[in-house]
């Protein structure tokens, strides 16, 4: 599962981002939906791999990106959570478009006041 | 100090996959210095990657310079298997990884003498979905689909099918025995890639291998050079 070494990846560069002496809370990051991620093994991944580190517990939230479906027929333009879709028109094979974004977007941390 | 806590989201907006990516573009930067035209072969398990570089490699001789790259999770089989037609071949042993990553490819690079290299195939783990989104520092990536997976696999992979920048279906030989609808499979592909070009072959028979081998020699020659996804 290619989860798995995202997850891994995620974890080092958020160790990298975060502060000194903060306590990660939460991890927020966008897919694309070319990138194919399972949600559930993505979950269970980052929950293994953070397993018994400083960022053990945090949440991952993940802004799943659709795909936008293009009708050539009717010309009608709409977001659908699966590539292959018809169309209202009659139309059944209108084009899906994806995007490949696999980022790290934030990352909510506590942090002590001083 | 008051010793509270405050929360707070500290923006990122970093690739996940940038430290794969920033050895990527160390090695495109080498092979490209050394003028070696890089192939990322992806394809499903038994889908033929091997035995289309069998093929491959036995009409390159004399055409051009080859090295070889294969990642598997284990065993040396294919490794071996491809030692017969190139002698500038490294096997690289993932353990469990389901997709090769840039640091293998780069690590993997420093065991072969690449003088006098033109060409550079790399045969990925045997897996339609995981190697995609792994930049290795290839010039193109090639999807290999065959007649003995079913024609919804297009569909069914939409990241290969549109990052490739060419398809191959393989085993045409045998469709007289399966029941495959080309032009079902060539419809899928053509709504996710308008463009990509695609080539029926036999790396058994050799049907089809003469374009494939031309498409080949445009990309040493320079062409194909459409960067990175």
């Amino acid at each position: 599962m290619h989860e798995f070494s995202i997850a891994e990846a995620l974890m080092v560069q958020v160790v990298r981002h975060a502060p000194a002496d903060a306590r990660v809370k939460e991890v927020a990051i966008r897919v694309g939906a070319l990138r194919g991620i399972e949600p559930e093994a993505l979950q269970m991944s980052w929950e293994a791999v953070t397993h018994g580190t400083a960022i053990a517990g945090s949440t991952l939230t993940v802004d799943q990106l659709p795909w936008t479906i293009t009708c050539s027929n009717c010309g009608r333009s709409w977001s659908s959570p699966k590539p292959f879709v018809d169309c209202s028109c009659g139309n059944v094979a209108p084009t899906p478009t994806g995007s490949d974004e696999l980022d790290l977007v934030s990352i909510t941390v506590d942090e002590e006041e001083t | 100090m008051s010793g509270e806590t405050r929360t707070v989201r500290l923006p990122v907006a970093e690739r996940i996959l940038q430290a794969n990516d920033e050895i990527a573009d160390s090695v495109r930067s080498e092979l490209a210095r050394r003028a070696i035209f890089a192939i990322d072969l992806i394809g499903a398990p038994g889908s033929g990657k091997t035995a289309l570089l069998e093929a491959t490699l036995r009409q390159l001789k004399g055409r051009h310079r080859p090295a070889v790259l294969v990642g598997d999770l284990a065993t040396r089989r294919d490794g071996d298997r491809l030692a017969r037609w190139c002698d500038r071949v490294v096997q690289i042993s993932t353990g469990e990884g389901c997709h090769l990553e840039a640091g293998q490819v780069r690590d993997a690079l420093t065991q072969l003498d690449l003088d006098g290299v033109d060409i550079l195939f790399i045969e990925n783990v045997g897996n339609l979905i995981c190697p995609v989104g792994f930049d290795l520092g290839q010039a193109v990536k090639v999807g290999l689909f065959s007649l003995t997976e079913g024609d919804d696999k297009a569909a069914k992979h939409p990241y290969l099918v549109t990052a490739a920048d060419l398809i191959l279906l393989n085993k045409v030989d045998l469709a007289p025995h399966v029941s495959f609808d080309r032009a079902a499979f060539e419809a899928d592909v053509r709504l996710l890639n308008a463009k990509v070009p695609m080539f029926s072959v036999s790396a058994t028979t050799g049907e089809g291998l003469d374009r494939w081998l031309d498409w080949l020699d445009r990309g040493v020659a320079g062409g194909h050079r459409v960067g990175a996804t």
